[in-house]
């Protein structure tokens, strides 16, 4: 059900990545590539992967027992991507492993065409900035981005020049010559993407680069991603939160439990979870009182009778929360106990678009 | 949102060039429209440890060991000044009855019990262990290692920062103690030896860190093993006759030591008897290899292995 | 009508009386070192010299050609000094994150802000520290003591040496007392569990060097308070009544332990805090 990405990069249908789709679907593309032996075994990336910005491959990641990624492929194209999914979703996980961070588990990873683990070349093109909140407080801003442009091989006059562009380029030539370890946490946040697009990489990846920014300071990185997008660069970002995604990107890529969940537009993704019936179980003192004033409501979907309690499906789930609570107020249909949401997450979802 | 991308092509190490659409904003915020100068893709090996050397080498100086590194190296400067301050009052602590413990023999009980046998073998546990293990617990590793350089590199780098950083602190302490110990008529007669004593301590951190650098990116708890490897292995082995002893970095720096050793100890006298001396060109050789192959071991450790980042 | 979220429910069990927070600290502490493998190697490796004794002990006992393995009061003496050794590993892998990791977490203030004073706190990490340092000094000193009893089939080695209960219980809680403060003081100093192992072991083997020196140019041993390890030899030789080693006044070794442990307790008490105060 997976659509291959237009040439513009926006996106057709949505649908599930996940090996063995029911129903005998096609499986994506990516899944019929060779596996490799062993993570280290070289292997040739499959057709739709060539000039891709990222391409995985059955990219897997555990930590002992834990599993951070599973069974991944994908095709990231040029432009703006956003990561969503919530904390401990893998998004931190993935972006370690496009960046070499970590090696694969299972499965390979290719950025740019070319493997990263231990293929430091590959970083010439690629900027990371990192979402831990770590420096050597006692430079300067100015002083750490020119010595870690170095290591890209400039020169120390290239160096200071591409150090005070991306310090200008964040907003943060008056505080360059301030130590980091004075600056305040947005100040941070921003001296740490200068030092990811000082070289001027053709890939730049953000782990959460809102994380503790004041709005002014969010709209500010939001306006320099989409610029520097504009310039002909990509940018794969990460963020738990839907709406600063979306200010920067309609691609997005959903993660959770470590899987891709969705790919594509983010507005017909959002409408497809909107269209997805949301079941909610209602604990009540009476709950077939309950059950007949639901009958009138005209996004009921179906009812289900458990102990105790009634389970309701509905299509519009806010329009049904605000008359359940105006029930539970008037006390009409008796005590309301409890109010659950058994599948109100994301894997619900996308258990519902597979089937 | 495909209007607003730009068809621009990037070329790789060219710099990018500016979207030609309008509105879609020749200047990013805040910044100039001219792109960035463009590096080489990749450096050599040596040139990247040097720029990590560069910026190691601050951090390392003035961080909190700092204080560490001034308590090691000024005790025995501190010593030596109250030596010299007692002895000029008349007090005579290198004169004992008819006893006269000459200043060479003095600056020789520093270099043996200070620093061969602590001073240099704890600067090594400690920055050695620490070269890489530092930065990941600070989490800045993740800088370094997103840069198109060898990983062994960053840890060529960082021991380089750390042999800058101690022989320029160790070493002219070992200067003021044998300038305040040693009278100046034998300064002529035991500046030879003042030099073979600042060569061998500097190849003693030298040795030392690259052993300590393979064991801290290697091993788990380096420290504690750097310790018992320090402290206990190679005191306990240079009791033992035979070719255990040379396992140790221990027996070829204390080979090259123009003093005699001292007998302060049970330990001590106990190594004094049963010490053997290898030949000077041996010792060097055997320094040499260690440094060189514990290295080489330490930057492919690096290059393999995965440096999970405690969130 | 508010409809409640009912997924949490208020503690209804018994509470433990305040004053025994310092408990569960030992006994949290305890159950997370004892998980690591190679630490219950390193336990089981300091309890080796143990069993070495005892079958010293046994041989002695059973065997009349083997009585000159009998062991001597001296010997206990002996034998704590020598588990020295462990009690400095085992004081820097258990003590040196101690509080060190508290502070590099900003856990201080999670903790100060329960009802747990700064002294149950203190006492709580000591009580970790402590627990397998003892496990390594005085437990398998009396048990060895009670071997030899069991296996003599009299009290007379007790009888004869009646100082030597009080004297091994006091030469283990001397070595554990100054090796726990000085590295809890060390650990509250810093964020780097690294920085403070090392600290610790500068002062030890620095203060051993020093001494080295001093007594290479003066050869006057009176001046072994200067040596952390010398004064606590000094201490052990005074509790189990042998023949001093140094010239130094036993009273000068016992007062550098105890300026030791008093600095250390000012040290903790000054930066054991919730938060700091930046004038």
């Amino acid at each position: 059900m997976s659509a291959p990405p237009e040439p513009n990069g926006s996106r057709a249908a949505v649908g599930p990545v996940l090996p063995g789709a029911a129903d005998g679907e096609a499986e994506p593309a990516l899944s019929g590539a060779t596996v490799a032996a062993g993570p280290s075994a070289e292997t040739s990336p499959p057709p739709e992967a060539a000039g891709a910005l990222v391409a995985s491959d059955h990219l897997s990641k555990w930590y002992g027992q834990v599993i951070g990624l599973n069974d991944v492929s994908v095709v990231v194209p040029h432009g703006i991507t956003g990561l969503l999914g919530p904390n401990g979703a893998g998004k931190s996980t993935f972006m370690k492993l496009m960046t070499g961070q970590l090696k694969p588990s299972k499965g390979t990873v290719q950025v740019l065409g070319e493997p990263v683990w231990n293929n430091p070349a590959v970083f010439a093109r690629l900027g990371f900035c990192p979402e831990q909140d770590a420096f050597y407080d006692r430079m300067t801003g100015r002083e750490w981005v020119t010595a870690l442009v170095r290591l890209n091989g400039y020169s120390e006059g290239q160096a200071a020049e591409a150090a005070r562009r991306a310090l200008e380029t964040v907003d943060l030539l008056d505080a360059a010559d301030r130590k980091i370890g004075g600056y305040s946490k947005g100040m941070r946040q921003r001296v740490k993407l200068a030092q990811a697009l000082a070289h001027d990489p053709e890939l730049l990846v953000l782990d959460e680069p809102l994380g503790g920014m004041d709005p002014i300071a969010r709209r500010k990185t939001i306006r320099l991603v989409r610029e520097w997008a504009r310039q002909g660069r990509s940018v794969i970002v990460s963020s738990h939160i839907l709406h600063e995604i979306e200010s920067m990107t309609q691609n997005i890529l959903l993660i959770n439990n470590g899987r891709i969940l969705a790919e594509g537009n983010v507005h017909q993704i959002r409408e497809l979870i909107d269209e997805h019936p949301h079941t909610v179980q209602i604990l009540a003192e009476n709950p077939r009182a309950l059950a007949r004033q639901f009958l009138a409501f005209d996004d009921l979907l179906s009812l289900k009778f458990e102990e105790d309690a009634v389970v309701a499906q509905t299509a519009r789930p806010d329009a049904f929360y605000r008359r359940l609570t105006e029930l539970a107020a008037s006390g009409e249909a008796g005590e309301v106990r409890e109010v659950t949401s058994p599948d109100d997450n994301l894997q619900a979802v996308f258990q519902y678009l597979v089937k | 949102m495909a209007h607003d991308r730009a068809e621009a092509a990037v070329e790789t190490g060219a710099g990018a060039q500016l979207a030609g659409t309008a509105g879609a904003g020749a200047t990013s915020a805040g910044g100039q429209g001219a792109p960035a100068p463009a590096g080489p893709r990749t450096t050599s090996f040596g040139v990247a440890s040097l720029r990590v050397l560069d910026l190691s080498l601050g951090q390392m100086l003035w961080s909190r060991r700092t204080v560490f590194l001034a308590l090691v190296v000024g005790a025995p400067v501190a010593l030596a000044v109250l030596f010299r301050v007692l002895d000029a009052m008349g007090l005579g602590v290198t004169r004992v009855g008819s006893r006269t413990v000459s200043g060479s023999t003095v600056f020789g009980l520093f270099i043996w019990l200070l620093y061969v046998r602590f001073i240099v073998p704890v600067l090594g546990v400690f920055y050695g262990t620490s070269l890489i293990a530092d930065e990941v617990e600070d989490r800045t590793i993740t800088y370094l290692f997103t840069r198109p350089i060898p990983r062994g590199a960053v840890l060529a780098g960082k021991y380089l920062a750390y042999l800058v950083a101690t022989a320029f602190v160790v070493l002219p302490s070992v200067m003021l103690v044998y300038f305040l110990m040693v009278p100046a008529s034998a300064l002529a007669a035991t500046f030879p030896s003042l030099v073979t004593d600042l060569a061998l301590l500097a190849i003693g951190l030298a040795a030392y860190g690259a052993v300590f650098a393979w064991i801290g990116a290697q091993l788990k708890y380096p420290l504690l093993i750097g310790l018992v490897f320090a402290f206990g292995w190679e005191q306990a082995v240079m009791l033992v006759p035979g070719y255990l002893r040379r396992f140790t970095v221990a027996y070829y720096l204390q080979g090259l030591v123009p003093h005699a050793m001292p007998q302060d100890s049970t330990l001590s006298f106990l190594q004094s008897v049963l010490r053997d001396v290898p030949p000077t060109l041996t010792c060097l050789v055997a320094l040499a290899v260690i440094t060189a192959g514990f290295l080489f071991l330490a930057a492919k450790t690096v290059e393999r292995r995965e440096y999970v980042l405690e969130q | 009508m508010p409809i409640h979220d009912q997924s949490y429910r208020h503690y209804g069990g018994q509470r433990e009386p305040l004053g025994r927070a310092w408990l569960v600290i030992v006994g949290d502490g305890v159950r997370t070192i004892m998980r690591k493998r190679a630490f219950i190697g390193l336990l089981l490796f300091a309890w080796l010299p143990f069993v070495v004794r005892a079958v010293q002990v046994y041989l002695a006992a059973n065997y009349p050609q083997m009585s000159m393995l009998a062991l001597k009061a001296d010997t206990y003496r002996e034998d704590l000094e020598k588990q020295g050794f462990f009690v400095f590993f085992i004081t820097i892998w258990v003590g040196a994150g101690l509080i060190a990791n508290d502070r590099r977490a900003n856990a201080l203030q999670i903790y100060l802000s329960k009802p747990l004073a700064r002294a149950e706190y203190i006492a709580g990490k000591l009580g970790i520290l402590m627990v397998f340092q003892i496990m390594v000094t005085w437990v398998p000193s009396m048990l060895l003591l009670l071997l030899q009893t069991l296996f003599a089939g009299s009290f007379d080695f007790v009888s004869k040496n009646l100082f030597i209960i009080p004297a091994i219980t006091i030469f283990s809680f001397v070595q554990v007392l100054a090796a726990s403060f000085t590295m809890l003081a060390l650990s509250s100093l810093s964020k780097s569990s690294r920085f403070v192992a090392i600290l610790y072991a500068g002062i030890v083997f620095f203060t051993q060097a020093l001494y080295g020196i001093v007594y290479g140019v003066t050869r006057d041993s009176s001046f072994s308070w200067i040596s952390f390890l010398a004064n606590l030899e000094e201490v052990g030789r005074l509790v189990f009544r042998a023949k001093m080693h140094y010239d130094t006044p036993w009273a000068v070794s016992l007062l550098a332990i105890l300026a030791i442990v008093g600095v250390s307790i000012v040290v903790l008490e000054r930066r054991v805090r919730g938060v700091e105060v930046v004038k």
